[in-house]
């Protein structure tokens, strides 16, 4: 009897993480050629890269890569590790996995497809306490180390028309106001830590910071209507937001109002890589790729030949190491 | 005996009613002469395909909606710089305007920077931008050039309309089956001039350079070079010439094979005109092999007469009786021959069974020209004996002697060893035998012709190829509004892309994906299949069905796989994981199928020649083996004949692979024909050994015979037939350069093996009997 229930209760635990059994990922001899999405450090000797068919890429040099076993085919945007062994990724099917074990093998802690919407990034506090984002207001929040998963709406990102269109149909059709409800928020697309304050962006033109892990959060105002995709604090301490159609802006600490800084790129800019020392980079669609020695306010173009969507990087050991929608992409530039 | 009598009456028949029987024959000449002038090159895709293959029924089911396999692809380049300037947008629209107007030509499919298909999309704040990418008022100005310029980039055609150094863009499209101005099968050859004309001719001026590509400009320039075939043809008779003046010392014994032999040539293709064929580029060759067999058997007919008049016989009298005793080894030899081509008739690929009926066709007009004709011809001339001194000559009998030692069980011990050995060697080796085409480029054509040249730039400065293959997936109306359907042919496209030789695939699913990410920004994050089905109707509504990657009703969706080359391995490997891949995936609702495509006709034709290789073998070789046994009535005999034979078929498979020639449709039938033919030289000098043997004389003696009364003839015939095909080494067209090597080792390894091998066996089978 008692197994009856063990086994009832793991059941019942199954269905509230995954409502359908994925099917693992391939192990395809073109993984590191795939299109990769994120890319980030495991301690100080790993890299870890993550993308389309539930790839998840592992190398310890930056040239040679091992495909880690990955329990599902979705497509995985975004990762994040808290040590040098735990991590979690996150991507399409409102999947989340987790490794203990430096990424060499995953397992499932979340696998929503009939959500229909995209993780787009993840982030830890520490070991327990981490955020999840993504399309439409996607939030989930854990304080278990992502054991569970509970889903958090954000009003504060809603105009007030919006919130009261929302009650006005909670009274009248409770179903379409769910489904009204649940795609009602922007995209967000970049969770940002920067000491004790989170920053999110996302879509028109959202930037907002929080002070409580993302309790509570203040939209800044509006200074762009379209999508914003990655927000970085550089190393003189200044914030640089950039986004759609080349647009970039910065943020002095003096608190100054946000300026637009010229990119001179018409392209999507996916994200910013910060380096050890004042150089920092701009990836983007296109073979894009701008650096800037003077904390953002001018960069140098590095145009890639093959116009590939530059989306992701790192710096390791010495080397710009970026993702692409070909794979991973070891960029040397030459000044 | 029966036989006997049945040759008594035709012999009388015909030498009685000589001048009848000569009439008969102007008259048909003339007949078949006229029919002859009328003969045209003809060549169609369809042809070259196995009709009956399960691909084939695939491509063919859905070659409406894609387009098929046969397009026509025009690079025009700028040798001096990049495309944007005046000079060369004059000449790309000019390009662009005369193929559309080709008939022939599928309007709808023809895609140039000019088409108004051909549009940019960029992605702004609120949404969409875009538009062709050659705006309706484009002036070739600077300012229009700079607009253009920057519309491809957003278009993403690069590698695909232009090249990708942006010094050529590509005009092209798929081409009917039928002409649709003359309602009948399109001409492939004329179209092929037109596009040379129209657009080659016209274009190609000053920087500008024109080249075109596909199926039908092949074909094209495969006629072109086997008009050069004609020159061969001169050639050949005037070096066969030779060799038979040489051997019959005889101005006239020279004059009628050679005369009889072109009578023959002028029938076969008259009889094709009849029956309502072409003569396709690729069985230009046998007319060549009709006359040179003609020739060989007319070489047996002149050696006979000649020792009969030098017996003191008058030529009528020679004639007569030379007739009686070559008909039935010169029939026997010669239905061989025709039942070794019609059993290519077995192949299911449209040119092969052309080439067997022209064959098999020509080979029976021999039976008629030279053993009937032939005869009689000289029957009318004076023949005089030759000198003494010459006839002491002609005897040879010193070398007759030498050679006769092959028949003693001493050397035929050695002989057979080596034989063994060789044998042994060949089979291993053979085993190594590639299918299909292994150069890169159209095998047809060499390397450094003009259309491989064209196929190397191409393939060079554009991410496509000519090299694809597309896996049909059929699935159910709308089937592609359904994310299953998606997924599955993602994974399957996936897979295939990990598949070594696969460059790189495009599917609708994979289209979809860009534009999802496309719908959603531009974000690469969104680069997937939504799971949402309005998303996914949206991203599959701005794909339309002149993309070639769904039909109208959304059931039928290509994944169209990109190769390195078109070597046999690479179509192998490929073809077997979408077997392993599809075998997987398939569900009631889906299935993969092979496949459409260049390459996957090469697939399908590779494995019907595959196929049909041991099936021939056994035919040829049945048809042979039973030829033997009516003729000699003797197992042994018929064993001397035949293995010698299997021996040089398999040391020929040898050859083609230490000489890289893969098994195609060309090569293919070179070993059906050098069976039939190779056979002729055991018949007639073990018809001889086979009277003697019956009547108790050794095998040496036996062979000595044969060898005084046929050896020269046997020897003139090999070397004849070998020369008039190795003229063909210095063709313009490969497959023939291969035929011409394979055809002239048959002839020569046969004949050898005849004079070598053959006695050495009959020493050893009739051993007992001594």
């Amino acid at each position: 009897m008692k197994q009856f229930w063990a086994f009832v209760f793991s059941f019942l635990s199954f269905v509230a993480v995954a409502d359908q059994t994925p099917s693992p990922s391939w192990q395809a001899p073109l993984a590191n050629k795939s299109l990769l999405l994120d890319i980030t450090t495991a301690g100080a000797d790993r890299l870890v890269a993550v993308g389309e068919y539930g790839h998840v890429l592992l190398s310890t040099d930056g040239e040679n890569w091992q495909q880690a076993n990955v329990p599902v085919t979705s497509t995985l945007t975004a990762v994040y590790f808290i040590n040098s062994q735990k991590g979690w990724a996150v991507g399409h099917d409102a999947s989340i996995l987790q490794t203990t074990d430096g990424g060499a093998t995953w397992s499932i802690q979340q696998f929503f497809p009939h959500l229909e919407k995209p993780l787009l990034d993840v982030v830890f506090k520490d070991e327990l306490n981490g955020l999840a984002i993504g399309a439409y207001g996607m939030f989930y929040r854990t304080q278990d180390g992502g054991n569970t998963w509970i889903k958090e709406f954000h009003e504060e990102f809603l105009f007030q028309e919006d919130i009261d269109y929302l009650n006005e149909l909670k009274q009248e059709d409770e179903e379409a106001y769910l489904d009204e409800r649940s795609s009602i928020l922007p995209h967000f697309n970049r969770i940002t830590m920067d000491g004790r304050t989170l920053y999110m962006v996302g879509e028109i033109g959202l930037i907002a910071k929080s002070n409580d892990f993302g309790k509570s959060w203040q939209p800044f105002d509006e200074i762009y209507q379209g999508s914003f995709f990655d927000l970085e604090r550089t190393r003189k301490g200044n914030l640089l937001v950039v986004g759609l159609r080349g647009n970039a802006f910065r943020s002095l600490r003096n608190g100054a109002p946000w300026q637009a800084v010229d990119t001179e790129t018409q392209a999507l800019l996916n994200s910013i890589v910060l380096t050890d020392t004042n150089l920092l980079y701009i990836l983007g669609n296109s073979g894009v790729l701008l650096s800037s020695e003077d904390d953002g306010q001018t960069f140098t173009h590095h145009p890639q030949a093959d116009g590939k969507a530059l989306i992701a990087g790192t710096v390791f050991h010495g080397k710009l190491i970026v993702v692409s929608d070909v794979g991973i992409k070891t960029i040397t530039i030459f000044k | 005996m029966n036989s006997e009598s049945v040759i008594n009456r035709i012999e009388v028949g015909i030498f009685r009613h000589r001048l009848t029987v000569l009439f008969l024959f102007l008259a048909t000449t003339i007949f078949l002469a006229y029919q002859a002038s009328q003969i045209r090159l003809d060549a169609s895709f369809i042809k070259n395909i196995p009709l009956n293959h399960s691909y084939m029924k695939t491509y063919l089911k859905h070659q409406e909606n894609f387009g098929g396999a046969n397009n026509i692809l025009i690079s025009v380049c700028n040798k001096d710089g990049d495309i944007f300037n005046e000079e060369f947008f004059t000449s790309l629209k000019g390009v662009h305007d005369q193929l559309f107007f080709i008939p022939g030509v599928d309007r709808i499919q023809v895609k140039s920077l000019y088409s108004p298909s051909t549009r940019f999309v960029e992605v702004v704040e609120d949404g969409f931008a875009g538009g062709p990418v050659i705006p309706a008022d484009f002036k070739p100005d600077e300012r229009g050039l700079a607009i253009v310029k920057s519309n491809i980039e957003k278009a993403g055609i690069v590698g695909r309309t232009i090249s990708d150094d942006y010094t050529c863009a590509m005009v092209q499209s798929s081409l009917m089956d039928i002409d649709p101005s003359t309602g009948k099968k399109l001409d492939t050859i004329s179209l092929a001039n037109q596009l040379e004309d129209q657009i080659r001719s016209q274009y190609e001026k000053g920087n500008i350079s024109i080249h075109i590509i596909g199926f039908a400009k092949m074909v094209g320039d495969v006629a072109l070079g086997a008009k050069g075939v004609v020159a061969f043809f001169g050639i050949a008779i005037a070096i066969t010439a030779l060799m038979v003046f040489f051997f019959s010392k005889s101005f006239k014994l020279t004059l009628l094979p050679i005369f009889c032999s072109l009578v023959t040539v002028v029938w076969q293709m008259g009889m094709l005109t009849v029956i309502g064929f072409g003569l396709d580029p690729m069985s230009i060759l046998v007319p060549f092999l009709v006359f040179a067999i003609g020739v060989s058997h007319a070489v047996q007919m002149i050696n006979s007469v000649k020792k009969l008049v030098n017996q003191g016989y008058s030529a009528k009298e020679s004639a007569q009786f030379s007739f009686r005793t070559l008909l039935v080894p010169g029939m026997v030899a010669l239905l061989s021959d025709t039942v070794g081509f019609l059993t290519l008739l077995s192949i299911d690929i449209g040119v092969i069974r052309e080439l067997a009926i022209t064959a098999s066709l020509g080979v029976a007009m021999i039976i008629l020209t030279n053993l009937i004709l032939l005869p009689v011809l000289i029957s009318y001339m004076s023949l005089s004996k030759d000198s003494e001194e010459q006839l002491e000559k002609n005897k040879n009998i010193e070398v007759w002697k030498k050679l006769a030692v092959f028949a003693t069980p001493k050397a035929a011990k050695v002989i057979l060893s080596i034989t063994a050995m060789l044998f042994v060697a060949g089979a291993y080796y053979s085993q190594q035998m590639k299918i299909g085409e292994l150069h890169a480029g159209a095998p047809a054509l060499h390397e450094d012709s003009r259309y491989n040249q064209d196929t190397f730039l191409i393939t060079d400065k554009y991410a496509i190829t000519v090299d694809y293959i597309s896996v049909i997936v059929e699935a159910y109306p709308n089937a592609c509004t359904s994310h299953e359907t998606l997924a599955v042919m993602d994974e399957f496209q996936w897979k295939m892309e990990n598949v070594p030789g696969v460059d790189s695939a495009i599917s609708l699913a994979s289209v979809a994906k860009i534009v999802n990410a496309g719908y959603n920004e531009g974000n690469p994050k969104w680069r997937s299949l939504s799971r949402n089905q309005q998303s996914l109707v949206q991203s599959i509504s701005r794909v339309p069905t002149s993309s070639g990657l769904l039909d109208r009703n959304c059931s039928v969706m290509p994944v169209i796989l990109f190769l390195e080359d078109h070597k046999a391995e690479t179509i192998n490997r490929v073809v077997d994981k979408v077997k392993l891949y599809a075998s997987e995936l398939n569900n009631e609702q889906l299935q993969f199928k092979l496949a459409s495509g260049p390459v996957g006709v090469m697939a399908a034709t590779n494995e019907a020649v595959e196929a049909a290789q041991l099936p021939m073998m056994i035919y040829v070789y049945a048809a042979v083996i039973v030829l033997c046994l009516i003729s000699f009535r003797s197992v042994r005999a018929t064993i001397s004949v035949v293995l010698p034979l299997y021996v040089v078929s398999t040391l020929a498979q040898w050859l083609m692979t230490k000489l890289d020639i893969g098994l195609t449709v060309s090569t293919l039938p070179v070993i059906a024909l050098g069976v039939g033919i190779g056979v002729d030289y055991g018949i007639y000098i073990l018809s001889t050994m086979a009277t003697r043997l019956r009547n108790g004389d050794t095998v040496y003696n036996a062979y000595l015979a044969a060898l005084t009364e046929r050896g020269s003839a046997v020897l003139i015939t090999g070397v004849t037939l070998a020369i008039g095909v190795s003229t063909w080494f210095f063709s313009d067209l490969k497959f023939q350069v291969d035929m011409g090597i394979l055809m002239t080792f048959m002839f020569l390894v046969n004949m050898l093996a005849a004079i070598v091998v053959l006695p050495a066996l009959a020493s050893i089978l009739w051993r007992e009997k001594k």
